[in-house]
């Protein structure tokens, strides 16, 4: 089967959205191989620090692998520094990372959400070998891209709470992944506030 | 359609699909999914992959939406003037599995087409024939096409028993179909089935919401308080 790009082999949707003192993050549960699909329990975001999520759509097994490195980095940093990582600091972190195989990237197009110390929400997204894009509303990544960037440009509005903002991501992505063949099965949704993490699993269609 | 599928321009618009034809006592029934990919877009979640061809019978299409759509078009037209002649005598299934064919052959180099012809005729009851790419004709007991079908063939080939019941022969068909939903993802939405008989033909659907799942059990866990969302 041809395909247009390695970022489209495995498929996968991730999307984060800032609240009022909150942030949502999502993925869909989809693992494939092309058309085939294998498995129906793979999230591609993950808890890296008590307060930062992040998620990285692209090619499955650069998904492991990025989280292994980071996760090394994020445990040295507590060790030497004695506090966690901001989320800030994350995101320019994976931007090394990235930028580091300038000629031979890792097929991800990372997504960070997370709250500061201060509890201030926080979000980005780059692509695959490290450029930023530091947004205040969503940022989103994945073979639905186009589709979720209509869904949460209508769907959107600031200082959501957080049960409206889980609803808005939920729809948002659910929508969003009903018309991509790649993306789908299933959905993880973590909402995080300073009180802390409300994580729940959302059943599609297909 | 998997193995043509490399040579069609991205943009062309795939019935990347699955399609099945099944014979009962008394007639058949067709069924398909509903999904139409322009490679990963969605461009239709709820297509009609089944269409009449002349009274009585029905054509299942995989492959590129444009040639079954023409192809069917064709059928239809011939099968009307054929049908005129014959008058109440009434256009045979095999007849208008052998105008599809004769389509399909002909035009072979152009085609990316996997079509599945079935339906009922007084003569020789229900009647499944296959017509994959390049254009044989099979009369066979039950067919499966489209990229989905690789994911069923030993389940159909285990489960067909003759003399089936209509009913039988449906929950067979929607549970084939959504068996291939579950592993193929050029095939979704909901489920069509056409089921035909001396009595008529009868048009039913199984929304997307109400499809079978099979990979329940192995949704991602988040601790067992976790709560899950439909």
């Amino acid at each position: 089967l041809a395909y247009m790009s390695i970022l489209e082999y495995n498929g996968g949707a991730v999307l984060a959205m800032v609240g009022k003192n909150c942030v949502a993050i999502a993925s869909d549960t989809r693992f494939g191989i092309q058309h085939q699909t294998v498995s129906t329990d793979f999230s591609k975001v993950f808890r890296i620090t008590d307060k930062t999520f992040v998620g990285f759509p692209g090619l499955a097994s650069d998904t492991q692998t990025m989280l292994n490195k980071l996760k090394f980095r994020i445990k040295l940093y507590s060790l030497d520094e004695d506090r966690e990582m901001e989320p800030k600091i994350v995101s320019n972190l994976l931007q090394t990372l990235l930028y580091e195989k300038r000629f031979g990237p890792f097929f991800v197009e990372p997504v960070v959400a997370g709250l500061d110390k201060n509890n201030k929400p926080f979000i980005s997204a780059m692509d695959l070998i490290g450029a930023p894009l530091l947004a205040e509303d969503f940022v989103l990544s994945g073979t639905a891209s186009e589709a979720m960037y209509g869904m949460c440009e209508t769907l959107y509005r600031p200082d959501l709470e957080p049960e409206d903002l889980f609803e808005v991501v939920s729809q948002c992505l659910l929508s969003s992944v009903n018309r991509d063949a790649l993306s789908g099965w299933g959905a993880v949704v973590h909402v995080i506030t300073a009180d802390g993490i409300t994580s729940r699993v959302l059943k599609g269609r297909q | 359609a998997m193995a043509t599928s490399a040579m069609v321009g991205q943009g062309e618009v795939l019935t990347g699909t699955t399609i099945m034809a099944c014979t009962f006592d008394g007639g058949v029934v067709l069924g398909a999914d509903s999904r139409t990919s322009s490679g990963n877009y969605v461009a239709n979640k709820v297509a009609d992959k089944i269409t009449k061809v002349c009274d009585k019978v029905y054509l299942c299409r995989s492959g590129s939406a444009a040639h079954t759509q023409a192809v069917a078009g064709y059928a239809n037209l011939y099968l009307n003037q054929h049908a005129i002649e014959l008058g109440e005598k009434g256009v045979s299934v095999k007849s208008a599995a052998t105008i599809v064919k004769e389509i399909a052959y002909t035009n072979k180099e152009w085609m990316n087409a996997g079509m599945i012809v079935a339906g009922w005729d007084k003569a020789q009851g229900g009647q499944v024939f296959a017509v994959p790419m390049g254009g044989t004709l099979m009369e066979v007991p039950f067919a499966v096409g489209g990229s989905g079908s690789i994911y069923i063939n030993a389940f159909v080939d285990k489960n067909w028993r003759a003399g089936m019941t209509r009913d039988e022969c449906k929950a067979f068909v929607r549970k084939a179909v959504s068996l291939a939903i579950s592993r193929d993802g050029s095939s979704g939405g909901v489920i069509r089935t056409v089921t035909v008989d001396a009595a008529g033909q009868n048009k039913e659907m199984v929304p997307g919401d109400q499809v079978a799942r099979y990979q329940d059990e192995h949704l991602p866990t988040l601790g067992s308080n976790a709560p899950i969302f439909t």
